[in-house]
């Protein structure tokens, strides 16, 4: 499903899109459950369902109707009630007695049929349902930090980040890498910013290739400095779309991880090259040595050591601020509001936690578990990455349960003309 | 200790040469857990020879992926690249290279030993978190390496243990589970 090309009806408008942790079921594959049913007369119908409530309800099949309305022609209808679940053995005669009771006193002529399992999720299964049997839809209302669902303001932030993720992509004028911004959502601020370093010197944008091996020299861009240092539109692609940006994506390196040695072969000999600096990690490594840099010392901390990331046991982490558990999401950042008003905004962060991170691709395996070690909170792409994407495209690390944290994943969908009409974040 | 006969079947390497090479990850290992870091520790041997070691320093650095084995990926990388050698060259290195770890890479170690093309792995204990070479996902399969467990493994797991026991004496005693035998 995210591994699809952007069809036509995606092109007009920016749009978030949850990337669960199970592989979505084709609408028309869901499970389904076989019940005995039967047609009757529309004047009973009353009478039959009221009894049919009593002595077969349908315990757990509650998004099931009981009843099938079909328009015949003519204008007349058709209808028919489900009676019971079909008995495990598949024989009729072991229905409750009451029901048969039910199917006599009515003279009723019973046939087998297929219902849905499970309540539909989406509108799309809802639809697909229906065509076995009517089943009941209700949309969801809770909604977990985009879960189901992004306000007005929160989808107009992550549109902002995800277009300065892309600009950065694209802003080494000769190739297309990938790129990745760390933000703290509360503060709307940029933690840390970097493009792929496999091949250095074509790799990086203008801004970091000033420097040999610039390990972290972004860290701690603010919003507005973002602003001030932001990419000249006219160098991008004048038709930067994504098919655009795909084309161009041979030098993604998690989109081909392996070719490194193919990509840089031609590279001089001074150049910088490394197999392993993709986006998200040179990322990562940014956002530690701010972590370093504004909170000196203390990297022992007593939080630190208790963590594990390496064994097969792990200790419990009490010291751990912000438990990170599969749907919690907002429940942290209401925490962690608390505590910046409590404490001011230089509270010490440990890792990523709480911090989103946006990518132009989908991250490649190594990646995608760098950010469960870094403890980031959401991942957004814009482009999945069907070769090698571990969050989604061939593997979807996010439903992996026995690791120790769980990060949400979102793409992003962009308008084709994007990348020359947003503006950039707002502070 | 896991020299039976029948890993030494398994494994192309001496079982000797395998033990030596593990003791000086165990060391390692012993490095990270006398500073307060999760105890791995690794050694990348080519033709016989270590030319590279690392182990945890995932606290120190606040960047959780700096474990033993990037560590000493980046050492041998920098030293390669020093001495001006091409793309082409070092993949062909890593091609010939053997990583001994006391603990089974994870899932993003796993994933770069497989984007190097480094040749074989030996670890000590499995990582049933986040194990990338067989625990939870096996990435030293499709586009990988070969890869054997279980040599040394109790004392890697001991390491674990010491290192939980002296860690954090202030933490409230945490839940902890048996330690798992390593595989094979």
């Amino acid at each position: 499903m995210c591994s699809k090309q952007m069809g036509s009806d995606d092109i007009g408008q920016w749009r978030i899109e949850y990337i669960p942790d199970k592989p979505p079921v084709p609408p028309d594959q869901q499970p389904t459950v076989d019940v005995v049913a039967s047609p009757i007369d529309p004047k009973f119908a009353n009478a039959i369902v009221r009894r049919l409530n009593q002595v077969a309800p349908l315990e757990n099949l509650r998004h099931v109707k009981r009843v099938q309305k079909k328009c015949l022609e003519g204008g007349k209808a058709e209808l028919s009630v489900v009676l019971c679940i079909v008995p495990d053995n598949g024989d009729l005669r072991g229905m409750p007695p009451d029901v048969q009771e039910l199917i006599s006193s009515y003279q009723l002529s019973t046939f087998t049929t297929k219902v849905c399992k499970y309540a539909a999720l989406s509108k799309e299964e809802w639809e697909a349902q229906c065509k076995l049997w009517p089943t009941s839809y209700h949309p969801p209302t809770y909604n977990i930090s985009g879960i189901t669902g992004f306000s007005e303001d929160d989808s107009r932030s992550v549109f902002s980040f995800m277009k300065y993720a892309v600009e950065l992509a694209t802003s080494g004028n000769e190739w297309v890498v990938n790129a990745a911004v760390i933000v703290d959502p509360i503060s709307s601020q940029v933690i840390a910013s970097a493009c792929d370093q496999v091949c250095h010197s074509h790799g990086s944008p203008a801004r970091t290739s000033a420097e040999p091996r610039c390990y972290g020299q972004v860290a701690a861009i603010s919003a507005k400095s973002d602003v001030n240092g932001r990419t000249d539109y006219d160098s991008l692609p004048q038709n930067a779309s994504s098919n655009y940006l795909e084309q161009k994506g041979a030098v993604v390196s998690c989109l081909s991880p392996w070719s490194w040695a193919k990509k840089c072969a031609h590279q001089s000999s001074s150049s910088l090259w490394h197999p392993l600096r993709h986006a998200a990690m040179v990322a990562i490594e940014s956002s530690a040595e701010r972590d370093r840099q504004l909170f000196p010392g203390s990297g022992r901390s007593e939080d630190m050591v208790s963590e594990m990331d390496c064994a097969q046991y792990s200790a419990g982490s009490p010291a751990k601020r912000q438990k990170t558990e599969d749907l919690r999401f907002q429940v942290e950042i209401d925490e962690k509001r608390d505590v910046h008003s409590l404490q001011g905004p230089l509270e010490k962060p440990y890792l990523c936690t709480g911090y989103d991170i946006y990518l132009a691709w989908e991250p490649c395996v190594m990646c995608a578990m760098a950010l469960v070690h870094q403890r980031i909170r959401r991942i957004f792409y814009a482009f999945p990455n069907a070769s090698a994407g571990a969050l989604g495209s061939v593997q979807r690390l996010q439903g992996e349960k026995s690791l120790n944290h769980h990060y949400a994943v979102f793409r992003v969908f962009m308008p084709q003309d994007t990348l020359r009409s947003v503006p950039i974040p707002l502070s | 200790m896991a020299s039976s006969g029948e890993q030494q079947e398994r494994c192309p390497a001496a079982a000797a040469d395998s033990l030596s090479f593990m003791e000086l990850a165990v060391q390692q290992a012993k490095l990270a857990l006398e500073s307060l870091e999760v105890p791995v520790g690794c050694v990348i041997v080519e033709d016989g020879k270590v030319i590279a070691s690392g182990r945890n320093r995932t606290n120190e650095t606040r960047n959780a992926t700096r474990h033993a084995e990037m560590e000493a990926i980046d050492v041998i990388l920098d030293h390669w690249h020093r001495s001006g050698l091409s793309a082409t060259e070092v993949a062909e290195i890593f091609s010939r290279c053997i990583l001994y770890v006391t603990c089974e890479p994870c899932i993003m170690c796993a994933s770069a030993l497989s984007i190097l093309g480094i040749k074989e792995v030996y670890y000590g204990c499995a990582n049933d978190k986040f194990g990338g070479c067989g625990s939870i996902l096996s990435l030293h399969i499709a586009r990988g390496f070969k890869c054997y467990g279980g040599i040394m493994a109790s004392e890697a797991v001991s390491l674990f243990r010491d290192f939980y026991e002296q860690g954090n004496p202030n933490a409230p005693k945490p839940h902890r589970p048996r330690a798992a035998q390593a595989s094979s």
